[in-house]
């Protein structure tokens, strides 16, 4: 298993917005993780990736190491790399350095190499920057290397967000609404780009998706959570079918006698 | 033009073998008096602390006023290796980087949990508390201030005159900023911006946010302690504890404020004009500080980024226009 978590606990005050939640992924599943808002999703990422710490008796692995009370950093060092709902760019630094940013955990030279500026290290700057610049095309943001982050578009910061996650090379990534508030084609042309930077790096993906188009569509198993529990899990058509998932999150069919009623109200 | 700009790039030390024969020859072109000579070392003195500045505040975001309490940390261990062991400045000089790096642990402890605002309080309090305690303390002279710190004698050639004593702070200087330099373009400097957009998604990167705070105030400490030795050897080699206040704290911020923050050459371009303009308005010494703040006020309004953000924006907007064929916007 590339990450487990077993009891997972995490309360704030008298809520739970974590609650008891076991959670295992093979390596190179695309896991889907849905759930109203306030389940517990984006706090599960917080948990796992070290923003918050979890509560006692809880346990995260990841790629064999025990992450349960890690700082973030470490965690990102082991290569788990994640994107924010808030995206989170370094809105004042180029495009170039923002996915530079993130390529920080694989930089070949040491501290005090940086400090004495050999020459070796101009030498590496430029592989460096040659890779990232490389994976900016992939996404298609190499012509805007140079501009600040901030100056991009909506749909251009999902993906230099993406990219920037990317950098690192990381062995597992977490998506929290990679697609939100992206029109259609852009949410299509994000999915292309990700599955395509899948196949590329070899990576597991685990997605926190509003849009159950891209859900049911990328991955092979979905994981649903509702007030902080976990109370469905499998293939996307069988959530598509589980009555407890229907009652939390996707709503009630209606049939045509029900649909008059509602509308007539 | 731009193949010696890549050279340049790809030996940064051949730009500082070249910046320092200009620099020696300036004093003996433009230079026409000895108090333009005193003028020079103190700019070179101030790009020293500015750079150093400028790595914590412009590029690792941490809002510090207590740098100039850092500053005379430097000074004073300077004057009180003189007074007690009798050192020059080549012993004081590294003895003081050391100690002021040990102050910039200290100042850096506040960042983890302190931000903004609340962070510029507790490093202004840590300034004005060893100002004070130097002022108190008879091991410091307290307000006598320390006399005849003697200059550096190099193969029997005493540098004590203001026109000699530019050739000692000056390549003092070009090390410091080669090293801010190497600091600030190498993946530190990226990491210490990251850290200043945001924290969390920089931990989420990998970056070791409390390391490179720290680093970030260490690092300029030692900028700031290695000025301050170098202006206590300044002659006449006089330190009294008047000249570590809160102007001068907010003198070395519109240094950084007016040059640029976080663009690598802020700190030299406001050091260089806010000294001079400085040392133009003594005359007007009850205002000074009220033109410093004003400056500091306008510049964050009309000008976020300073002069070096304005070239910037100006050069990178040309590469973007060149291309892509058309205006970025």
């Amino acid at each position: 298993m590339l990450l487990k978590t077993n009891k997972l606990m995490k309360a704030f005050g008298g809520l739970k917005a974590i609650n008891k939640v076991d959670f295992e992924l093979p390596a190179n599943e695309i896991r889907g993780i849905i759930g109203p808002n306030g389940s517990g999703k984006s706090t599960f990422f917080n948990l796992v990736s070290g923003v918050y710490e979890p509560d006692p008796g809880s346990y995260i692995e990841f790629d064999g190491n025990d992450i349960t009370n890690e700082p973030p950093h470490k965690v990102g060092e082991l290569g788990l790399a994640r994107t924010f709902q808030l995206l989170r760019l370094y809105q004042d630094m180029s495009v170039i350095n923002n996915v530079m940013s993130g390529y920080h955990t694989l930089v070949p030279y040491s501290f005090i190499d940086a400090v004495t500026g050999r020459k070796k290290i101009w030498d590496q700057e430029k592989t460096i920057k040659e890779e990232m610049m490389e994976l900016l095309s992939f996404v298609g943001l190499a012509d805007y290397a140079e501009l600040n982050a901030s100056e991009l578009s909506g749909g251009q910061r999902r993906l230099l967000v993406l990219a920037r996650a990317i950098a690192g090379k990381p062995k597992l990534l977490m998506l929290d609404e990679p697609a939100a508030g992206l029109s259609p084609v852009n949410v299509d042309n994000l999915m292309k780009i990700l599955m395509r930077l899948k196949e590329k790096y070899g990576l597991t993906l685990i997605i926190i998706e509003h849009i159950l188009k891209v859900v049911m569509d990328t991955c092979s198993k979905v994981t649903v959570l509702d007030h902080g529990e976990k109370i469905a899990e499998g293939t996307p058509s069988q959530i598509k079918d589980d009555n407890a998932v229907i009652e939390a999150y996707l709503g009630k069919k209606m049939d045509d006698e029900e649909m008059r009623k509602a509308l007539a109200v | 033009m731009d193949k010696f700009k890549e050279i340049i790039r790809q030996y940064p030390f051949l730009g500082f073998v070249i910046a320092f024969i200009i620099l020696m020859l300036v004093p003996s072109v433009f230079f026409t008096d000895l108090y333009q000579s005193h003028l020079a070392s103190l700019i070179c003195i101030n790009i020293i602390v500015a750079a150093g500045l400028n790595i914590v505040k412009g590029f690792c975001g941490q809002v510090t006023v207590g740098h100039v309490g850092i500053y005379a940390v430097g000074s004073y261990t300077a004057g009180c290796m003189f007074l007690y062991l009798g050192s020059g400045l080549w012993l004081t000089l590294p003895a003081a980087i050391l100690i002021a790096g040990l102050f910039g642990v200290a100042f850096a402890i506040p960042s983890f949990r302190l931000e903004g605002p609340y962070l510029a309080l507790a490093t202004l309090g840590g300034g004005e508390a060893i100002r004070l305690f130097i002022e108190n303390g008879d091991f410091f002279m307290s307000t006598y201030g320390i006399s005849n710190i003697p200059q550096p004698i190099i193969f029997g050639v005493p540098f004590d005159t203001p026109d000699k004593y530019y050739y000692i702070a000056m390549p003092i200087m070009l090390i410091a900023i080669y090293f801010s330099f190497s600091v600030l373009r190498s993946s530190v400097g990226r990491a210490f911006m990251a850290v200043r957009e945001d924290p969390i998604s920089a931990a989420a990167s990998g970056i070791n946010v409390k390391k490179h705070k720290m680093l970030a105030f260490v690092l300029s400490a030692m900028f700031a302690g290695g000025a301050g030795a170098v202006y206590a050897h300044l002659p006449p080699g006089y330190i009294h504890p008047n000249n570590y206040t809160v102007i001068e704290m907010v003198t070395f911020l519109a240094m950084v404020v007016f040059g640029g923050l976080g663009h690598i050459w802020g700190g030299i371009i406001g050091a260089i004009i806010i000294t001079i303009v400085y040392d133009l308005t003594r005359p007007l010494y009850e205002y000074q500080l009220f033109i410093f703040g004003l400056t500091i006020v306008l510049t964050i309004l009309f000008m976020p980024k300073g002069i070096g953000g304005f070239i910037d924006k100006y050069f990178i907007d040309r590469r973007f226009k060149t291309k892509t064929g058309a205006a970025s916007k």
